[in-house]
Order: C-alpha cells, then sequence, then structure tokens
C-alpha cells in the first residue's frame, strides 16, 4: 500500500509538472524555422568534386574516420599491452574476441572457411560497434547551428551515426554479397553453386520457380541486410531526436518536454545498452551464416 | 484540456492539406508495422522463456538464439518506417 500511494504521488507532481509547464510557458505557437532533419543533412565541408562525382568531406566522413580510427587503434593498442593477469579491458575485449570467433564465425562456417573469413567477420562486427557506438556521443558537428564558446564560434553539439547513413551499410553490405558469391563459387565451382541454391529433394520441372525465388532472395538480402542496420540506427536517432527536445521547439510546447524526455532517457540507455552492440552482431552473424551457406558442401 | 487543443492548432496549421494527409499515412502506416513484429517479440520471448524453464542447462544457446531472433524481427518495425519516410519525402 506504501509504495503504491509513494507510485500514485510520483505521478500525480509529473502530470502536475506537465500542467504548470503548460499554464506557465503556454503555446509559444509552430516553430517553422527549425528543420529537425537537418541532423541528417550533409553539409559538404571540404568540396571535392570529380566530374559529377561528388567526394566532399562532411559529417559521414568525419564519422567514418572517427570509427575506422578508433577500431583500428584501440585493439591494436589493446593487443599490445596484453598482460597474463588481464584488467578489466582486457577482460572485456577477450570476451569479444570469443564471442567474434566461437560463437559468430566458426558457429556458422566450416572450420577452413571460418579461419579464413575470421578476420574479415570479426572487422566487420567491430567497425560496425564502433560506429554504432560514437554515434551515441555528442560531437560539436552541427555546422548550421553555432554558439559561443569564449569567443569561439563552436558548432552546436549533435549526434550522428556513419551508419545511420544508407551509403555505408549498403557499402558493407555489398562487400559482403560480392564476397560470399564469389567463395562459393571458387570452392564449389560456378554450375554446382548455383545448383546448391535450389534445396535437396527438388526435381523436375519444380526446381524452376524454386530457383527463381532464390535468386529473388539473394538480391532482398542486399536490401534487407543494410536497410536494417541503418534503419535501427536511423530510428533510434529520430527517436532521441524528437523526444529529447525536437517536438517541444517545433510545437512550441514546453509542456510536451515534461513527458517526453524520460523517454529520450530510456530510449538513449536502450538504445546504447541493446541496439548497438545487437546491430554489429546481427550483421556480423548474417555475414557469417551468409558464407556458411554459400560454402557448405550441400544441405 | 488546453494542450490538446493547442497540439490539434498546432497540427492543423500544416502548410498543405496534402501534407496533413501524407504525415497521417505516415503514422498510421509505421503504427501497422509495428501490430505484425510486436506479436513476433513477444512470441520469441515466450518461447524462450518457455524453453528455458524446461530445459535451463540450454540456456546460453537460447539466449544467443534469441537476440538473433530478436533483431530479425524487431528490424521489420523499421522497414515500414523507412519504407513510410521515402513515401513521404519522396512521393509526389
Amino acid at each position: 500500500m506504501r509504495t503504491r500511494t509513494k507510485l500514485l504521488l510520483a505521478l500525480a507532481t509529473w502530470i502536475a509538472l506537465g500542467i504548470l509547464f503548460g499554464a506557465i510557458f503556454g503555446n509559444a505557437g509552430r516553430n517553422n524555422a527549425f528543420q529537425p532533419q537537418n541532423e541528417f543533412k550533409l553539409d559538404p565541408w571540404v568540396k571535392i568534386k570529380l566530374g559529377s562525382l561528388d567526394l566532399s568531406l562532411n559529417k559521414a566522413v568525419l564519422y567514418i574516420v572517427l570509427a575506422a580510427t578508433a577500431t583500428s587503434w584501440t585493439m591494436v593498442w589493446i593487443s599490445r599491452r596484453m598482460q597474463a593477469r588481464p584488467n578489466r579491458v582486457q577482460t572485456a575485449v577477450e570476451a569479444a574476441y570469443i564471442l567474434m570467433r566461437d560463437n559468430i564465425t566458426f558457429g556458422n562456417m566450416d572450420r577452413r572457411m571460418a579461419t579464413k573469413w575470421f578476420p574479415f567477420i570479426g572487422t566487420l562486427f567491430l567497425f560496425i560497434w564502433f560506429s554504432n557506438i560514437i554515434g551515441y556521443f555528442p560531437l560539436p558537428v552541427n555546422t548550421q547551428e553555432k554558439f559561443d564558446l569564449f569567443g569561439v564560434h563552436v558548432p552546436a553539439f549533435a549526434i550522428y551515426a556513419a551508419t545511420a547513413n544508407l551509403s555505408i551499410p549498403l557499402v558493407l553490405t555489398l562487400m559482403v554479397w560480392f564476397s560470399y558469391h564469389i567463395e562459393g563459387i571458387r570452392t564449389q565451382g560456378f554450375v554446382p553453386y548455383l545448383r546448391s541454391w535450389i534445396p535437396a529433394g527438388v526435381q523436375g520441372f519444380a526446381a524452376v520457380p524454386i530457383f527463381v525465388i532464390e535468386v529473388i532472395s539473394h538480391f532482398v538480402r542486399i536490401i534487407s541486410l543494410s536497410v536494417r542496420l541503418f534503419a535501427n540506427l536511423l530510428a533510434g536517432h529520430l527517436l532521441i531526436l524528437f523526444m529529447a527536445g525536437g517536438l517541444v521547439v517545433l510545437l512550441g510546447l514546453a509542456a510536451i518536454g515534461v513527458f517526453t524526455l524520460p523517454v529520450a532517457v530510456a530510449f538513449y540507455a536502450f538504445e546504447v545498452v541493446l541496439i548497438a552492440t545487437l546491430q554489429a552482431f546481427i550483421f556480423a552473424t548474417l555475414a557469417a551464416i551468409y558464407f556458411g551457406g554459400a560454402t557448405a558442401a550441400h544441405h | 484540456m488546453a494542450v490538446m487543443d493547442t497540439i490539434l492548432a498546432a497540427a492543423s496549421s500544416s502548410s498543405s492539406p496534402n501534407k496533413a494527409i501524407k504525415s497521417i499515412a505516415l503514422g498510421v502506416g509505421a503504427g501497422l508495422g509495428t501490430i505484425g513484429p510486436g506479436i513476433g517479440v513477444g512470441y520469441i520471448f515466450g518461447k524462450v522463456i518457455e524453453s528455458v524453464t524446461r530445459q535451463p542447462e540450454m540456456r546460453d544457446e537460447i539466449t544467443s538464439i534469441q537476440w538473433l531472433g530478436f533483431a530479425l524481427t524487431e528490424a521489420i518495425v523499421f522497414y515500414a518506417f523507412i519504407f513510410g519516410l521515402i513515401a513521404f519525402f519522396l512521393g509526389g
């Protein structure tokens, strides 16, 4: 009964706070100048144009360089300082290594293939993980809005992730897609590889429609693998953006913020703790499953 | 009620009726897209609880498959959402 009273009291205070905010600040009117989707807009910082090809350096480039640097530098640094009695960081990295090796790679491929492709799958996992995690740290990258810090114009802090842009997941996916097809053709030969797409036991004319469906499913893999990673990150960033203040500024209603801010904190924690790691894990696992399926002797 | 009125007022002051309809379509579409994956995620976790209570020694193996299934199912919400966004921004 006492816990229930406390809970009800807290809820009442919360709602009262919302009403209070609504009464004091009221409605400032719809804000048309604020464009929340600009968080995902890529302003060219250094313009580079090769004919019609746009190679300008922008926010996404910065994030991808950060992620690549973080991946290689952290891993090289930790591997140089390996000790017989591991400290906490080394234990975590070793756990990640075991997850990548035993769970993701060796669990889904035969031994020879797994030894060959483990560096690739491991790099995919680590790179996507770092790029997801960096995406949740606010960095001064919003060059459209600036604020004054002791006379220096610093770009506003914003969150953005390289993987929240379709191009990067798509490139990673295409790398995986072409590699597993090439590896499958190399281990089995071209015609036997195509024949291995048809499940064992299907004979005669029924094999034709099944083969067509398999061809489509291989192409759908490009979309599903890339859009899964991209959409998870984009939707996570959108949710945090709107709940943490986007809606308040957009509608000019301070009262909404009282209710959306806790949601934003919850989503932020959910994204950092679960989604960032889970999406890296699922991307690497699915890549390993595709490699395993393409190189398996027969099913 | 005052809050509700201001939200409605803000919503109705959209620039064009076409955009308002598109916004509603995006919301309804993305919302409908969450129903299936919602059932799916619930089903996965329900089955995990069921299997772990039946065979507690399989827990570690089940947990890794559980997250695979969860991530695959949960992504479907975002397919609906992203294609809704594409239709919203690129559709005529």
